[in-house]
């Protein structure tokens, strides 16, 4: 039983740029995605918009393996900005993980 | 018979459809020796313009006083020939229509001899029917230029303001105290975010600034009688005092009633647990934060489809199968007026979307693309694996598997669960048993045909329109509601209307009254009348269908359904038996 958080979710919220509510999970980034990772990018954002914590950090090395080439943000018919986002999530990883303001 | 008649029998080839199964050439032969066929021949299509010509030209040229069309359904063409027939001076009830492609070719696809046999024994019996027609003309019905609307819903004042502007009188029966229906109590409403109270309000000036509309509120249709183009309404006010209104035709508006949940459904009677419609009161009422029962609403779980899309089960003898067309494109609008709440009042709220199909379809889909956009977040759920919704430390869970996250199970805590609730039939057994229009399955009125005549009854000069018929949209319920009007309007700005003269006739010597006729016809076609000092029944020419259920019921024998007649039905039987009887 997974347990949504909505203060994480508030946070993203927050975060400028961040706008993977637009997603209506077609998939096309995940077929897009040239590292072959399954997780990134549709249900990362899911995860982190649903507040679970434990499973955005398991993703950590998939998040920094991103190579930005926005293959996947060209093609989004929901126009999330996937690159931007990945990088919301870095910066707040960075922030929690090595206590970077 | 009087004299001999002369009937012309066309055979159709259907351009194959007939004559690749069907000796057309060998059928139109056998039909020159049949009693008063002066021609017979075929056509590669009966309803070209050219054959049509040929045949009206035939018509005159050798006074034919019968016609016989062997050819496709009559439910196709029938109406093509009796304006041929009229074309050429015949009278449209003396000619006959034979199915020679449904009812022969098509059936007999690999029996070229047997369907030929049965071609000339359908046509026979054709020919026999067509001997003993004689002249008939439609009935013709003076129409009243007035018009009863019944529910004054949106769809109701918006079809009375067209209709009065179109110069009908129109009376409004409302059984509520106040006009408006539901739209009165909607609040804001999507897409384009239009005040409920506002719209019904503008419409409400519109009806009392108007001399020809009369709107009676806490009235009740009880009685109908006459038929189309002139009936005449009885309406009990308050409950006490009758009106009786003359009207040419009725519109039916009397709306839904929404879905009430069972309890335990979605967590329904749970504290936290309300309606779509009692969460936006709670929404738009407010000064100051959004709370339930004094604390501070964080989270919101809506749950989509409630009432709607049921599959029968247990718990769902009688499942509302239908999609209720407004409630995705209402909740996801709420989402963003929620959204639009948080900014304004600096309260966070998260929004869980939890639904099986978005449905916000055409321009709708702008109101889903803005909930998403706004930070609502949509979870899909299995209808195999509903929502369950779960009361925890104070607050409430749902527990429900993503489909978009792998089915996993995900727990959602929040402060209201907010159930999208479709559309029912509204209940209203006096109204029904007034009207008598034809049901659906799930109770809502039918119409006719769904594409061609949706707004059309199996009553003539009964209307319907909104969402008596089935859900809709606002904007849907408005459209059917001028549909609506069109119709009322083509009926009654003609100032007449011809009916089919194909009736029951009642033999004033042989009947006894014995009462067996009214009790058999639905219809209300039959009535007591004095025949010198004997009483009989008698047929109202206006209601009756040609239906036949009182031919039968009839101990006497005195009644017969004009182009139906007993004499026609034995000859047709004797003549497509022809042959076997001969041998």
């Amino acid at each position: 039983m997974l347990r949504a958080s909505s203060e994480l979710a508030a946070r993203m919220k927050e975060a400028e740029g961040f706008n993977a509510w637009a997603c209506f999970h077609c998939g096309t980034c995940t077929a897009l995605c040239p590292l072959g990772y399954e997780i990134l990018p549709r249900k990362l954002f899911r995860e982190a918009m649903l507040g679970l914590e434990d499973r955005v950090r398991a993703s950590i090395p998939q998040i920094f393996s991103c190579l930005l080439c926005r293959m996947c943000e060209e093609n989004c018919p929901a126009e999330v900005h996937i690159a931007e986002n990945i990088r919301t999530l870095r910066y707040l990883i960075n922030r929690q993980e090595f206590g970077l303001k | 018979m009087a004299h001999k008649r002369r009937i012309g029998v066309y055979i159709c080839h259907c351009g194959g459809n007939i004559s690749d199964h069907v000796n057309v050439k060998e059928v139109a032969e056998a039909l020159l020796d049949e009693p008063g066929v002066e021609i017979s021949r075929t056509h590669m299509f009966n309803c070209s313009d050219a054959s049509q010509q040929e045949m009206v030209d035939e018509i005159k040229e050798e006074n034919l006083d019968g016609l016989v069309i062997a050819s496709c359904s009559p439910k196709l063409h029938l109406f093509t020939f009796r304006a041929m027939a009229e074309r050429a001076g015949l009278n449209p009830y003396q000619y006959v229509h034979v199915n020679l492609r449904e009812q022969c070719s098509w059936a007999h696809t690999g029996d070229k001899v047997g369907a030929t046999e049965k071609g000339i024994n359908l046509t026979r019996a054709g020919v026999a029917k067509c001997a003993l027609t004689h002249p008939l003309t439609a009935i013709r019905i003076e129409t009243q230029p007035r018009v009863l609307v019944v529910g004054a819903g949106v769809a109701g004042m918006r079809a009375a303001i067209s209709l009065a502007g179109m110069g009908l009188s129109v009376f409004i029966v409302e059984r509520g105290n106040e006009p408006g229906g539901w739209a009165s109590q909607a609040g804001r409403m999507g897409p384009d975010d239009r005040y409920g109270p506002e719209v019904v309000a503008n419409l409400l000036a519109q009806i009392r600034n108007h001399e020809n509309i009369i709107l009676y509120t806490s009235a009740e249709l009880t009685a109908k009688s006459g038929h189309i183009g002139d009936f005449t309404a009885t309406v009990r006010l308050r409950g006490e005092e009758d009106v009786s209104l003359n009207v040419g035709a009725i519109v039916v508006t009397t709306g839904f009633t929404p879905y009430e949940p069972e309890d335990g459904e979605y967590g329904w009677g749970k504290p936290g647990v309300v309606t779509l419609k009692d969460f936006r009161q709670m929404l738009e009422a407010g000064d100051g934060p959004l709370t339930y029962n004094g604390i501070p609403v964080r989270d919101v779980g809506f749950i989509y489809c409630v009432g709607s899309r049921q599959t029968k089960g247990d718990t769902c003898p009688e499942p509302n199968t239908y999609c209720s067309r407004f409630c995705c494109m209402a909740t996801a609008f709420s989402a963003s007026l929620l959204h639009e709440f948080e900014k304004e009042s600096g309260q966070t709220i998260n929004q869980y979307h939890l639904y099986r199909d978005v449905r916000t379809y055409g321009h709708l889909e702008a109101v889903y693309t803005n909930a998403r956009a706004d930070g609502a977040l949509f979870l899909r759920w299995d209808p195999k694996e509903p929502p369950r919704v779960e009361q925890s430390n104070g607050r409430l869970a749902i527990k429900v598997k993503d489909t978009l996250l792998g089915d996993e199970e995900l727990e959602l805590g929040v402060d209201l669960v907010v159930l999208a609730t479709g559309m029912t039939a509204r209940k209203n057994d006096t109204l029904n048993n007034v009207l008598k229009i034809p049901e659906s399955k799930d109770g809502f009125y039918n119409e006719i045909h769904i594409k061609l005549r949706p707004v059309e009854t199996a009553i003539d000069g009964v209307f319907i329109a909104g969402t008596a018929q089935g859900p809709k949209n606002l904007a849907e319920s408005v459209a059917s509601a001028l549909a609506a009007v069109v119709k009322t309007g083509g009926l009654l700005k003609k100032g007449y209307v011809n009916l089919e003269p194909l009736i029951a006739e009642i033999d004033t010597d042989k009947c006894v009254w014995c009462n067996e006729c009214l009790k058999a016809c639905p219809y209300g076609a039959i009535e007591r009348v004095l025949c010198g000092d004997k009483e009989v029944a008698m047929v109202i020419d206006s209601s009756c269908k040609g239906e036949g259920a009182c031919v039968p019921v009839c101990p006497q024998d005195a009644i017969d359904i004009e182009g139906f007649r007993d004499n026609q039905i034995m000859a047709m039987i004797d003549a497509s038996l022809k042959e076997l009887v001969a041998a």
